[in-house]
């Protein structure tokens, strides 16, 4: 046998060395990859491991100004079945067809299903959730969630609004809150094998939920319902198309009740109500337009409710004083137009006072035409009436205005008796109570406070005091003027024995004119010498009679007879001291 | 010594590795470790019988073992079981075998007994007897003398195996053709030759993979795993080793090999054992493996003649390759190709025929300690 020779053990030891360098060098390559690299490929592991969950945090509630839970959540389970899991599928569809009132079809076919996971049925109660797990069932899981839920249903519905699938707000206080109430979503981040399954044993990483926060608003229960109730009375005696009410203080803006009957189900605002079923339009708009809130929304000629401005401008620019006289032959000839009054045969002679508790128009056609252009439009912004109100609700509509320099004789002539514009109903009670509360300009609201869930108080929500946009005296006539106009006037359906009342009626027919439709309309304050409520009542195409102070009048006088007991307000008058 | 410890670190690894893998697959997450145990009982039974042996008595085997090699690995061609899309198993009874591997230590005997009996014949000194003349005479190619002819008459014996293995186990086959290269390099006193023959080796990988698409492809994915869907196995391994750090996860707290890491107990283990044991277990484990060289280097240096040196120095070349190419394949230094790591990959023939090679090493080395120095 041949020996190795010293050339063999040389090219072994060559090979051997070139080993090492080769093992060498792979081993720079690794801490190269292991330490430099490291954080790179730890990151992106962690990345394709880690399976993240949410948690839906509770979502804060909304409450009334005495703590009536407007808005709750509802602890709901979602029951589905993990086909893979199931041990017993016969056992499994009985108790899930008993359980949840299913029938045996549908819930067979669900188990039977060969997929991952299968939801059988959600937004099942909780009690019904833990019946079901209490069997503890191979297969079948029960995940609780949060719905959001409204003990009151329909109560003020258009101001709260509703949330999504996602605890979003979508309408309403809902969304100009989310922010507030939606809370912060938790984490649950586990780590997962390359099929998605979590790795048991692993920390999870849990990041809690934050629950949202309580948003206390000024809406009183009690008033709302009553004021709801109210509407949907007149709304049916009149046959009407909606009926919106608002009820605020005129001395800090706090809204105690808005309306817009026919309201909706909050709880199930997807399904369209009766009057909206039979529409000609798309489900979506239908939607659209019964979630509207028309107090905010939609804007409409205000009618002889806007006589408060006029009179209040006219006497703050001294054009006018109570006891001018003036003549009413039924008419006035405004340039070439002859613009009639709602009494045909004429009021005769009759003194400012007289005028608008007659709700004159040619009378008040002589006080817009005295101020002129200039001067109105100054009060007219000075009254805040060309801004939005501010009110926190969303979508609030805008006034429609003439152009400035578009307005003629006749044009001012028609906006002094509330025509040829339009404001929404909140411009219009705001910018009344502004008028009678002193002449301050106030700002509409529905937030009171925020707190968090265990009820520590997080803020007081501050309204700017507004700009004065009258002088205490003129408020001062203008509250007596339209305590007149209830007293002896178109008002006196809104009058109640011992109680001061002021108010404006207002009869517009809507556009276009001629088709018989018409919008009826009353504002109302009490008392009248100090009011600390007031109330603006729009029935919108009554049928039958449809004069402002025939049907709003009684309406708003109703609403008082209720609300001024329940708010503390004792009547003034003794009831021999009554003038009948 | 340090083939014990490997085989015990192995099946530590490959437990850790495989558990997933066998508990999705097998339900049962010792699957692999059960069968891999069963090879290395196997294994060591067969190191320790071989070792026991004088191993010039296989020197007469190496030409029907040759033999028995190429009609396994043409058997396999035509009655191989199929697995992971390669036919390369043949099952005997129910027990399975990839005559590639046993095809390695084949070569190595061919090449020593073949080489020690052709240097043996020119040599006059030489202490050989007739019956390696019978081996190459088998060969009348041999006879034709001449360095050069002689490596290529060489060459031209291990053609046909590696190109049976090559036909559907490429990498096998680069290993064989390697072996064979490191064997004759060792034998013959020059250098140039090699020099030239290590070109037209680069030249012939180059025809070779512009001659297929795919292997183009493997190319571009080497060099940008991540924009490729194909690079995901070199990625996860990338993930798994860079997750590692210096000190690692910890035995058994890997993620990729839950999935991530495709093959986690066979070619990317190296991965596994990066991630859970840190910079320091790897190499830790690659210096295991060197010392392992290192004793294949002083065995085939003191070997009382030359078929025993060559019969080192092919293992240690085998072994070498193997585990070289292996990191360097995870680590993404060289385009992916399928090289388990040995003794740790799982693979029962692997771990059989790697444990007779550690016998004949050991024959080997019994053979210095007769023959003093």
């Amino acid at each position: 046998m041949q020996k190795t020779k010293s050339f063999h053990r040389r090219k072994i030891l060559l090979v051997f060395v070139c080993c090492i360098a080769a093992l060498l060098f792979l081993i720079g390559r690794l801490a190269y990859l292991m330490i430099a690299k490291s954080g790179y490929y730890t990151t992106l592991a962690e990345e394709l491991h880690e399976r993240e969950r949410s948690i839906k945090a509770a979502r804060g509630r909304i409450l009334d100004r005495n703590g009536t839970v407007l808005a709750d959540n509802r602890t709901v389970c979602t029951v589905s079945v993990i086909h893979s899991q199931i041990t017993d599928p016969e056992q499994v569809i009985e108790v899930l067809c008993t359980e949840l009132g299913m029938d045996e079809e549908t819930v067979r076919a669900r188990v039977e299903k060969n997929s991952s996971i299968e939801r059988i049925k959600s937004n099942v109660d909780k009690d019904i959730g833990d019946a079901i797990r209490s069997y503890g069932l191979d297969g079948v899981k029960v995940d609780e969630d949060y719905k959001r839920y409204y003990p009151y249903a329909s109560m003020a519905s258009k101001v709260l609004g509703f949330t999504g699938a996602d605890n979003q707000g979508i309408i309403g206080l809902e969304v100009r809150y989310d922010e507030l109430l939606s809370g912060t979503p938790g984490t649950i981040l586990t780590l997962t094998d390359a099929r998605g399954i979590e790795i048991e044993d692993t920390a999870e990483t849990r990041i809690e939920p934050v629950a949202g926060n309580d948003l206390i608003i000024s809406l009183d229960y009690n008033i709302q319902q009553y004021v709801e109730q109210a509407a949907y009375n007149v709304l049916e005696e009149k046959q009407a198309d909606s009926v919106s009410i608002l009820v605020m203080n005129p001395q800090n803006g706090e809204i105690y009740a808005m309306t817009n009957v026919p309201e909706f189900d909050l709880n199930d605002p997807y399904t369209l109500t009766e009057l909206y079923i039979e529409t000609q339009l798309s489900e979506e708009d239908a939607l659209n337009q019964m979630w509207r809130n028309g107090c905010i929304n939609d804007t409409y000629e205000p009618g002889s409710t806007f006589k408060i401005i006029t009179a209040a401008t006219g006497l703050e620019e001294g054009v006018v004083t109570l006891t001018d006289t003036f003549y009413c032959p039924g008419y006035k000839l405004v340039d070439d137009r002859r613009i009639r009054c709602h009494k045909t045969a004429g009021h005769g002679s009759e003194t400012f006072l007289e005028a608008a508790q007659n709700s004159c128009n040619p009378v008040f056609i002589e006080v817009g035409l005295r101020l002129g252009v200039d001067n109105y439009f100054k009060y007219f912004n000075q009254f805040g009436l060309n801004d939005k109100t501010g009110v926190d609700l969303p979508g609030e509509a805008a006034t429609i205005m003439h152009k400035k320099e578009n307005v003629g004789q006749v044009e001012l002539a028609t906006i002094s008796f509330g025509q040829s514009f339009q404001i929404t109903p909140i411009q219009l009670i705001t910018t009344a109570a502004s008028i009678i509360n002193g002449g301050i300009r106030i700002t509409p609201h529905f937030a009171v406070s925020a707190q968090d869930a265990d009820g520590t108080l997080l803020e007081v929500y501050q309204y700017e005091e507004g700009e004065r946009i009258l002088s205490e005296e003129t408020s001062a006539t203008m509250r007596y003027l339209l305590e007149q106009v209830v007293d002896s006037g178109s008002g006196k359906n809104a009058y109640i024995e011992g109680y001061r009342i002021g108010g404006k009626t207002a009869t517009s027919e809507t556009l276009p004119r001629g088709q018989g439709k018409y919008i009826s309309s009353f504002v109302g304050f009490a008392p009248a010498d100090d009011p600390q409520v007031i109330c603006l009542c729009v029935i919108n195409n009554p049928q039958g009679t449809y004069y402002g102070g025939t049907i709003a009048a009684p309406v708003v006088k109703d609403i008082f007879e209720n609300i001024l007991p329940y708010l503390g307000i004792e009547k003034t008058l003794a009831e021999t001291e009554t003038v009948e | 010594m340090a083939v014990l410890i490997l085989c015990g670190f192995g099946l530590l690894i490959l437990y850790s590795a495989s558990s997933y893998n066998g508990q999705v697959r097998f339900g049962d997450s010792a699957w692999y470790l059960k069968k891999q145990f069963f090879a290395m009982v196997l294994g060591l039974a067969a190191m320790a019988g071989i070792s026991s042996i004088d191993y010039h008595v296989l020197n007469k085997l190496a030409g029907p073992a040759y033999l028995l090699s190429l009609v396994l690995s043409g058997a396999v061609l035509l009655f191989g079981d199929a697995y992971n899309g390669s036919r390369r198993w043949l099952s005997i009874g129910p027990l399975s075998f990839q005559p590639a591997e046993y095809a390695k230590p084949a070569v190595i005997l061919l090449l020593a007994s073949v080489v020690a009996g052709a240097s043996g014949s020119r040599d006059p000194r030489g202490v050989s007897g007739t019956r390696h003349r019978k081996t190459t005479a088998a060969d009348p190619r041999l006879r034709r003398g001449g360095a050069r002819g002689r490596i290529a008459s060489v060459f031209l014996a291990v053609l046909p195996i590696v190109a049976l293995v090559g036909k559907n186990n490429l990498s096998t086959a680069v290993i064989i053709l390697g072996i064979a290269m490191l064997m004759i390099f060792v034998s013959n006193p020059k250098y140039l030759p090699f020099l030239w023959m290590i070109l037209a080796g680069v030249g012939f990988l180059a025809a070779f993979l512009s001659l297929e698409a795919y292997r183009l492809e493997r190319l571009a994915i080497w060099r940008n795993p991540e924009l490729y869907e194909k690079g995901y196995q070199t990625m996860q391994g990338l993930y798994a080793i860079g997750s590692g750090g210096l000190f690692g996860l910890g035995l058994g707290n890997g993620l990729q090999k839950l999935g991530f890491v495709p093959e986690a107990q066979n070619d990317m283990i190296f991965s596994v054992i990066c991630e859970e044991l840190g910079l320091f277990g790897a190499a830790f484990l690659v210096l295991l493996f060197l010392l392992l060289l290192w004793r294949f280097m002083v065995i085939a240096t003191h070997a009382p003649d030359l078929f025993g040196s060559l019969i080192a120095a092919g293992i240690m070349g085998h072994i070498a390759i193997q585990v070289i190419l292996n990191i360097a394949v995870v680590t993404n230094t060289i385009p992916n190709t399928g090289i388990t790591l040995p003794f740790v990959s799982y693979g029962g023939t692997s771990m059989l025929f790697l444990l007779a090679e550690m016998g004949l090493a050991l024959s080997v080395s019994r053979g210095n300690r007769n023959i003093p120095l």
